[in-house]
C-alpha cells in the first residue's frame, strides 16, 4: 500500500512534468538574452494557473 | 496492476519523446535510479529496457539535437580515461569473472555521464535532469520515508521497492543518496519553473527532505548519520543567523533522539566505539590489507579485487555489569570483505593511477562549482538568479557523497556520476553564456580586430 503511494505520486508528478516539459519552447532553445526571467518564461497549458 | 502502470508510464514517456527527443535522456535516467524492470515481472522485466533507452536518447541527440552549443569538457575527457583505464584492467583482473559483472554497469554509467552534459544546453534542462533525479529517487525515499515513520526499519531489514542490494536499493547507499539530494530539493523549490514554488511544492519539498532524513534511520547505516552531519555544516556555511541555526539544530536533535528506536542509537554509539564493533574493525583491517595489496600491485588489481583478501583482527567486547567492565578479546579471521569505501575501492581495483583520476575528477567538481558559485551569486538580473544556488547545491550534494563514500564503496554510483555529468554541463554552459558578456566588458580595452576594407 505504502509503495503504491510512493510509486503513484513520485510517477504521477514525473508524468506531469514531462507533460509540461512538452508545452515549453525553451526545453530546446533558451529564450534570448534580456528577454525577461527564465523562470517567468513558463509557458502554462491552457486553463493552467500562472505564477505570480 | 503495478506491472501495468509502470509499463504504461514507460511506454507513455518514450511515446512523449517523439515530439521532444530530450525526454529520452530524461527516460533514461529514471530507469537508472528506479530499474523499474525489477519491481515490474512480466513486460518490463523481458526486454532490454535500459538498452532501448539509452538507444533513444543517444539517437534522438544525434539525429535531431542542436549540437553547436554542445562542448566536450575536461572532466569528462577525465572521465573517459577512466573507463579506459578501467576497462584495461578489467582485462587482467584478478578475478575475471566477477569484475566482467561490475564492468557491465560501470561502463554504461560513465558512458553515460560523459554524454550527459552533451545534452544540457538550455537553462530548463538542467532543471528538467535534477527534477528527474529528484522525483525518481522520491519513488524509493517517500516509500522508505514513510516506512520508518510507522516504526519499520531495521538495519539490512527495511523493505524498500525491490529486495535487492544494487544500485539505489541498498541501505547505505541509500541513506547517503537522500542526504545528498537535500540541496537539490531545495534549489527546485526556490527556482523551479516546472513546477513553480507555491505552497504545495513546498509542501511536498519539506515531506520529501524529511523522508530524506528518515532514510539513514530506518536502514540504521551509519554513513547517513555522517552525511547529516556534513548537510547540517554546509548549510550553516552561508546562514546568516549561524548561531541561531545552531541552537535550533540541536534542539532538533534533542527532541528527535527520544523517538528514535533504541535499536538506532544502539548502532549509532558503534561509531565512537568502533573496536567493539565486527564491520567498523573488518572495515579498517580491509583498508590495511589494500594498501599491502597496491604496494605489490600497483596498477590495481582490476573490479572486486577484495575478493583475494584475508583479514585478521582483533574484536573486543566490552560488557558492563554494575561497575565492573570486562572487555572479551577474540581475534576474527575473515576473507572476501568488501572495500566499504570507495576511496579504497579505487585503489585496490584501479590502482594508483585509477585512484588519481578518480581524485581529480571529484576535486575538480569542488573547485569548478565553488567558481560558479562566486562568480554568479553577485550577478543581479532577473535570469541570473538560479545559478549560483545550483552551484552551490551540487557543490553540497557532491562533498555530502564524498564524506559519505569515505565508508561506503560506491565509486562508481550512477546516480553520483550523473550529478558529476550535470556538473560538467553547468560548468561549459555557463562558461559558454558569460563569454558575450566577458567580450562586452573586455570591450573597450580589447584591440577591436581591424576589418579590411578595400580602399575606394
Amino acid at each position: 500500500m505504502i509503495d503504491l503511494l510512493a510509486l503513484g505520486l513520485s510517477h504521477g508528478l514525473l508524468a506531469l512534468m514531462a507533460w509540461r516539459l512538452l508545452q515549453r519552447s525553451d526545453l530546446d532553445r533558451d529564450p534570448p538574452p534580456g528577454e525577461g526571467d527564465a523562470e517567468a518564461a513558463t509557458v502554462r497549458k491552457p486553463g493552467g494557473r500562472r505564477r505570480d | 496492476m503495478t506491472d501495468l502502470g509502470l509499463t504504461a508510464f514507460v511506454l507513455g514517456l518514450l511515446a512523449l519523446g517523439m515530439r521532444r527527443p530530450f525526454l529520452w535522456v530524461l527516460a533514461y535516467i529514471y530507469i537508472d535510479i528506479v530499474a523499474p524492470q525489477k519491481i515490474s515481472w512480466f513486460l518490463l522485466a523481458s526486454i532490454p529496457i535500459s538498452l532501448i533507452v539509452f538507444v533513444a536518447a543517444f539517437g534522438g541527440w544525434l539525429a535531431t539535437d542542436d549540437k553547436r552549443d554542445s562542448r566536450f569538457g575536461f572532466r569528462q575527457v577525465l572521465m573517459a580515461l577512466l573507463l579506459v583505464y578501467c576497462g584495461y584492467t578489467t582485462l587482467g583482473a584478478d578475478f575475471p569473472e566477477q569484475a566482467a559483472v561490475k564492468w557491465a554497469w560501470v561502463w554504461k554509467a560513465l558512458v553515460f555521464a560523459i554524454f550527459l552534459p552533451l545534452t544540457l544546453r538550455t537553462r530548463l534542462r538542467f532543471e528538467a535532469v535534477v527534477l528527474t533525479m529528484v522525483l525518481s529517487a522520491s519513488a524509493i525515499i517517500i516509500g522508505g520515508g514513510i516506512k520508518t515513520a510507522l516504526g519499520g526499519g531495521g538495519y539490512g531489514s527495511l523493505h524498500l521497492l525491490v529486495n535487492d542490494n544494487t544500485g539505489l536499493y541498498e541501505g547505505s547507499i541509500l541513506s547517503c543518496v537522500a542526504i545528498a539530494i537535500i540541496p537539490l530539493i531545495v534549489w527546485l523549490m526556490k527556482h523551479g519553473t516546472v513546477f513553480p514554488p507555491d505552497w504545495r511544492v513546498k509542501l511536498f519539498a519539506v515531506a520529501l527532505t524529511f523522508a530524506c532524513l528518515l532514510i539513514p534511520v530506518g536502514t540504521q547505516a551509519r554513513t547517513g548519520l555522517i552525511c547529516i552531519g556534513v548537510l547540517c555544516m554546509l548549510a550553516l556555511r552561508f546562514a546568516k543567523r549561524r548561531i541561531l541555526y545552531m541552537g535550533l539544530m540541536g534542539l532538533a536533535a534533542m527532541v528527535a533522539v527520544p523517538f528514535l528506536p533504541q535499536s538506532y542509537t544502539q548502532r549509532m554509539s558503534t561509531i565512537e566505539n568502533h573496536q567493539a564493533d565486527e564491520s567498523a574493525s573488518t572495515r579498517i583491517a580491509v583498508w590495511q590489507w589494500t594498501w599491502d595489496y597496491v604496494q605489490d600491485h600497483p596498477l590495481g588489481g582490476g573490479f572486486d579485487s577484495f575478493r583475494g583478501n584475508k583479514v585478521r583482527y582483533r574484536k573486543n567486547a566490552a560488557e558492563t555489569s554494575g561497575s565492573v567492565t570486562a572487555v572479551d578479546s577474540e581475534v576474527i579471521e575473515d576473507q572476501g570483505r568488501a572495500f566499504h569505501s570507495s576511496y579504497f575501492e579505487m585503489l585496490g581495483e584501479q590502482g594508483f593511477p585509477g585512484l588519481f583520476l578518480w581524485l581529480l575528477l571529484q576535486a575538480l567538481g569542488l573547485l569548478q562549482m565553488e567558481r560558479l558559485r562566486r562568480r554568479w551569486s553577485k550577478r543581479t538580473g532577473p535570469d541570473e538568479q538560479w545559478q549560483a544556488p545550483l552551484a552551490n547545491a551540487l557543490q553540497q550534494a557532491q562533498a555530502i557523497y564524498l564524506v559519505g563514500s569515505l565508508f561506503v564503496g560506491i565509486a562508481f554510483q550512477p546516480f553520483i556520476l550523473l550529478l558529476i555529468g550535470v556538473q560538467c554541463a553547468l560548468w561549459s554552459y555557463l562558461r559558454r553564456i558569460e563569454t558575450p558578456q566577458r567580450a562586452v566588458r573586455r570591450g573597450p580595452r580589447a584591440p577591436v580586430p581591424l576589418a579590411v576594407t578595400p580602399a575606394a
